[in-house]
């Protein structure tokens, strides 16, 4: 017989201010097959775990049904509560009459017949429950970050320093990221490649991490604990394991005019290349699509120069296949295409940059040695306009949301030109200054009153240019007047954007994304770097616009997590899985496509002699993550979902 | 030599050189119009096959029944497009090795029966292929036209209409090639998710599973339309379904016999219009 307690919880007043809680418990009380119906304000709380527990032990309880918030919340607590009262953890079901009743409803009449049919469903549901153990599956305690930007690698350090391997995926040459790229960082103006360098070498020569640069994850199979990621290899054409980095290949490429990514096309590259001087692994690569030797069959002058026979053109692209317990993404961010602003001339006037260049014309180590040099002839700015939010918040053209690191950069790119030039004047057109973070209102305090930065706020219909100078042209909407400034440079503080391939890797790899490209986390409060995917963490940009202290103290909590996992040997999983009926499988391989985990295979049935009779589906239990879509493909009707099965669904369904 | 004897005399080569162990094909019915299968295990009575305009039926669902294939020996079948198409659907569920059938194909053309060219499923691609490309038959499109026209409250009472005569006799799970489930869902009792009182509710119910379990799969070859005896226009569902995955999914059902079923399979290029 079964004896079930109902526990009806108000949750606050967040349950209880829409639903009739005490109507709730009194019918509920009259259903048959419940011993134990009673309410209580938090459930979840010390006091109210202990009263289930009681219940459970006084009464025998065969299941227990909590009526209260979804089970993403709270399913862990109250089957803790199960378990600890002797009764199989597997026998709880939560009756989620909040964010499925009281929250979204504002009749309170109907709302609580709603919630009597909710709690009454998952009674009938929880009688058809039956004991369940979780599956131990084994762990491999090595972990992949993807992406060397400055989360990449710090996620990396970490998990490495604390005594277990990493492979570091970056499909660029180099590891470093934006970061590299940068001048000096706000808020305290420490120059960005020196206190990234020694991060990038520390990665490199650390004992547990496997660095793969200029290589890119092609496929990942598994689960959590158990990954086979598959990593393309790029072929480099310079063998890594004798390289020295000397350079003297770079030296002498006669193709010396490719205009450098790294430098935002402010400067040139060769075929062989390194992005930049500080590159780590400092092995360059060649560019096959402006490498004259691939392009006509001669020259090979690099190869005639290398002194220790390190240039190979006979290398091909090789497939890696590494078995990870845990991925890390960091694949980071890109800048916007201006070009949308047609009325700015990015694209058109080459004074017109982005922010970007900007760090690049700043930076001691760029095209410029730091001279901050407008790109058209070379001369000192005597006036810069920056225009704030060029493509942030800007439904229309740009994206909606704010990219967080605009208003600091612009404010940190006035101050370097205060530094730099002398008598150079700047206008900074805003939208709002949004300055919170530790150091950071103090920092454009510094540079509106002590760098004089000129802020106006409004903003810019157009810029032209007009001998020689650009003109811009804006609205002041403190004054409520038009403003004009002739400028001889303009800097746009372009939008934060996904990487170009965000949605085909995030299909790749199995994780969520949103309406722009930026990864989903599992919850953007309680669990931020973890994806819905379990095993699958998030740090940087790539989950949203963030600066570097955000990234990096994101990359530390993706390796406090990832090291959680491998602390370890075993994994527990849910026992909710999946298994086929031989009788009734018609063998037609439908739910061997379907499954998105590969988890089925395909069995022999034989007879007494041992010949085949017929093949069937069958269920690898430590591969399946009871998605059920198996079940819902199924023609002939031979699955079932253990913790799910049709008789417990069906129950449900027809208690509405 | 007329088609028919052409193909008995085929039928006789197949069967006395042992490269068959059976032809499946059509024989004389119990109206002059009707045509029943004939199961020919030897030369000697191919006389009784016959083909003619009236050869409709498509005869592959004859071969999946347990045990027909599994000695390994090939089996001949009279076999018209659709019924091709079926054999590439059921290799491609693995419900029979494709080597195993030889294809007396023909055709129906103004009436009349006319042959094919090719023995083996894959020599028919380009034959399906230019189907496909072709499009779904333009005169069920009409009558599909008409329904799509109506509003959804129309369409709802129509089908209530249609679906109210069912008896569930289920002779179009029968006759139907793709099914070929030892149990059907019909026949679960554990829970009972179709109703199996030949109300409203169980009607919908039983049909709809039907199309769904139909969809991508159906190669429209009329036999369920057919067998109905209360002459439920079958066809339009089967249509409409058929149309959704073309439309949609670029899938003309048994296309290979490699093709993956389209409920089950994922593109990175699907459209996920209806996800986030
Ligand atoms: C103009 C400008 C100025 C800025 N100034 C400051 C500042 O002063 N202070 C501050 O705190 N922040 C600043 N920022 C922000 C800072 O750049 C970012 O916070 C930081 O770079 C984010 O690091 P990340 O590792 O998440 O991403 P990224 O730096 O973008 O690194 C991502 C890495 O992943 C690699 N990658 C991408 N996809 C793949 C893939 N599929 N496989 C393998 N590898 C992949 C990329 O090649 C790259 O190396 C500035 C940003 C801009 C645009
Ligand atoms: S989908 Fe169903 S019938 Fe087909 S193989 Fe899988 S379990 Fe068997
Ligand atoms: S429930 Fe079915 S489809 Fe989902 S992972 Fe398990 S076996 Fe695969
Ligand atoms: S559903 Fe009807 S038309 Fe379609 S293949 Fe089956 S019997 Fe033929
Ligand atoms: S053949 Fe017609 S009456 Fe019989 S089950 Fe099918 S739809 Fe119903």
């Amino acid at each position: 017989m079964a004896k079930i307690g109902v526990f009806v919880c108000h949750c606050g007043e967040n349950i209880a201010s829409m639903v009739d809680t005490a109507k709730l418990t009194a019918t509920i009380a009259d259903h048959p097959g419940v011993t134990v119906s009673s309410e209580y304000k938090y459930f979840c709380s010390d006091p109210g775990q202990e009263t289930v527990k009681k219940a459970i032990r006084e009464n025998g309880l065969t299941g227990v049904v909590v009526a209260a918030c979804s089970p993403r919340m709270h399913e862990q607590t109250f089957r803790k509560a199960c378990a600890e009262a002797g009764l199989n953890p597997y026998m709880l079901e939560l009756a989620n009459i909040r964010e499925q009743c009281s929250w979204v409803h504002t009749d309170r009449d109907e709302a609580t017949e709603k919630a009597i049919e909710i709690t009454r469903s998952l009674v009938e549901k929880v009688k058809r429950n039956n004991d369940l153990k979780p599956i131990s599956v084994p762990v491999t305690r090595r972990a992949m970050v993807i992406g060397g930007g400055v989360a990449g690698i710090q996620a990396a350090i970490d998990i490495a320093s604390a005594g277990r391997e990493v492979v570091l995926v970056e499909r660029e040459p180099s590891i470093g990221g934006h970061m590299a790229q940068l001048s000096e960082t706000f808020p305290t103006l420490d120059c960005s490649q020196c206190i990234l360098t020694p991060r990038m070498v520390e990665a490199l020569q650390h004992p547990n991490i496997t660095m793969m640069t200029y290589s890119e994850v092609e496929e990942v199979d598994g689960y959590i604990g158990n990954f086979t990621v598959k990593v393309r290899r790029k072929a480099r054409y310079v063998r890594m394991e004798t390289c020295t980095g000397c350079g003297d290949c770079i030296q002498k490429c006669p193709v010396k005019k490719i205009p450098s990514d790294f430098e935002c096309g402010l400067g040139n590259r060769t075929a062989i290349y390194t992005p930049f001087a500080q590159a780590v692994p400092n092995v360059p690569v060649i560019d096959r699509t402006r490498c004259t030797y691939f392009k006509n069959g001669k020259c090979k002058i690099c190869q005639k120069t290398c002194q220790i026979d390190s240039i190979d053109f006979d290398q091909q692209d090789r497939i890696e296949t590494v078995e990870v317990g845990a991925i890390v993404v960091a694949t980071g961010f890109q800048v916007q295409n201006t070009a949308i602003y047609g009325e700015y001339g990015y694209g058109r006037y080459k004074d017109v940059v982005t922010g970007l260049h900007f760090e690049r014309l700043a930076s001691a180590s760029g095209p410029t040695a730091g001279k901050i040099l407008r790109p058209s002839d070379g001369k000192e700015p005597e006036t810069v306009v920056f225009i704030q939010c060029a493509g942030s918040r800007d439904a229309a053209k740009g994206v909606k949301y704010c990219s967080k690191i605009c208003c600091m950069y612009t404010a940190k790119h006035a101050m370097l030109y205060a530094h730099k030039v002398h008598h150079g004047n700047s206008q900074i057109f805003y939208m709002d200054i949004r300055a919170a973070g530790k150091g950071y209102d103090e920092f454009t305090r510094r540079a509106i009153e002590e760098d004089e930065a000129g802020y106006i706020r409004g903003r810019v219909s157009r810029v032209f240019e007009e001998n020689g100078k650009l003109i811009v042209r804006g609205a002041d909407t403190l004054l409520g007047r038009p403003v004009e400034v002739v400028a001889d440079m303009v800097v746009l503080a372009t939008a934060m954007v996904p990487q170009p391939d965000a949605k085909d890797f995030a299909k790749r790899i199995g994780i969520g994304y949103d309406e722009y490209g930026f990864f989903n986390e599992a919850h953007l409060k309680l669990r931020p770097v973890e994806t819905a995917t379990a095993g699958i963490y998030l740090c940087g940009a790539c989950q949203s616009p963030k600066d570097i202290p955000d990234s990096v103290a994101q990359a530390s909590a993706a390796a406090a997590k990832v090291l959680g996992l491998f602390s370890k040997e075993q994994l527990e999983r849910e026992p909710v899985i999946a298994s086929v009926t031989d009788a009734t499988c018609a063998g037609c391989w439908g739910c061997v496509i379907a499954c998105p985990y590969n988890a089925i295979d395909r069995k022999d049935i034989t007879d007494r002699n041992g010949n085949v009779v017929k093949r069937v589906a069958s269920v690898n239990p430590g591969l399946c993550q009871g998605c059920g879509t198996c079940v819902t493909f199924c023609r002939s009707n031979s699955i079932d979902l253990a913790g799910f099965t049709e008789k417990q669904i069906f129950a449900e369904v027809m208690a509405l | 030599m007329g088609i028919q004897e052409q193909y008995r005399k085929e039928a006789a080569e197949l069967l006395s050189s042992g490269e068959v162990k059976l032809v499946i094909g059509y024989g004389e019915g119990s109206t002059a119009e009707r045509r029943r299968p004939v199961f020919v295990r030897s030369a000697e009575y191919v006389s009784r096959l016959v083909l003619d305009g009236s050869c409709v039926a498509n005869l592959s669902s004859y071969l999946v029944p347990e045990g027909l294939l599994s000695d390994g020996k090939k089996v001949a079948v009279f076999l018209k497009p659709d019924g091709i198409r079926s054999i590439n659907i059921l290799a491609a569920e693995s419900q029979l090795d494709p080597e195993q059938v030889v294809i007396l194909g023909f055709d129906i053309e103004g009436g009349q029966a006319a042959p094919l060219p090719g023995r083996k499923a894959s020599d028919f691609t380009a034959l399906i292929g230019s189907l496909k490309s072709a499009g779904l038959s333009p005169e069920l499109q009409k009558d599909a036209d008409r329904l799509e026209q109506m509003s959804a409250s129309e369409r709802f009472g129509y089908w209530k209409e249609q679906f109210s005569k069912c008896i569930k006799c289920y002779a179009c799970r029968q006759v139907c090639p793709m099914c070929y489930c030892r149990r059907c869902i019909v026949d679960v009792n554990q829970p009972q998710w179709i109703n199996t009182s030949s109300h409203t509710l169980g009607n919908f119910e039983w049909n709809i599973i039907r199309a769904f379990h139909l969809a991508g799969r159906c190669v429209s070859c009329g036999g369920c339309d057919r067998s109905c005896p209360v002459n439920i226009p079958l066809r339009l569902i089967n249509h409409r379904m058929a149309k959704e995955a073309l439309d949609t999914f670029g899938h003309y059902a048994g296309e290979s016999a490699e093709q993956q079923p389209v409920l089950a399979t994922f593109r990175q290029e699907d459209p996920e219009t209806f996800i986030l």
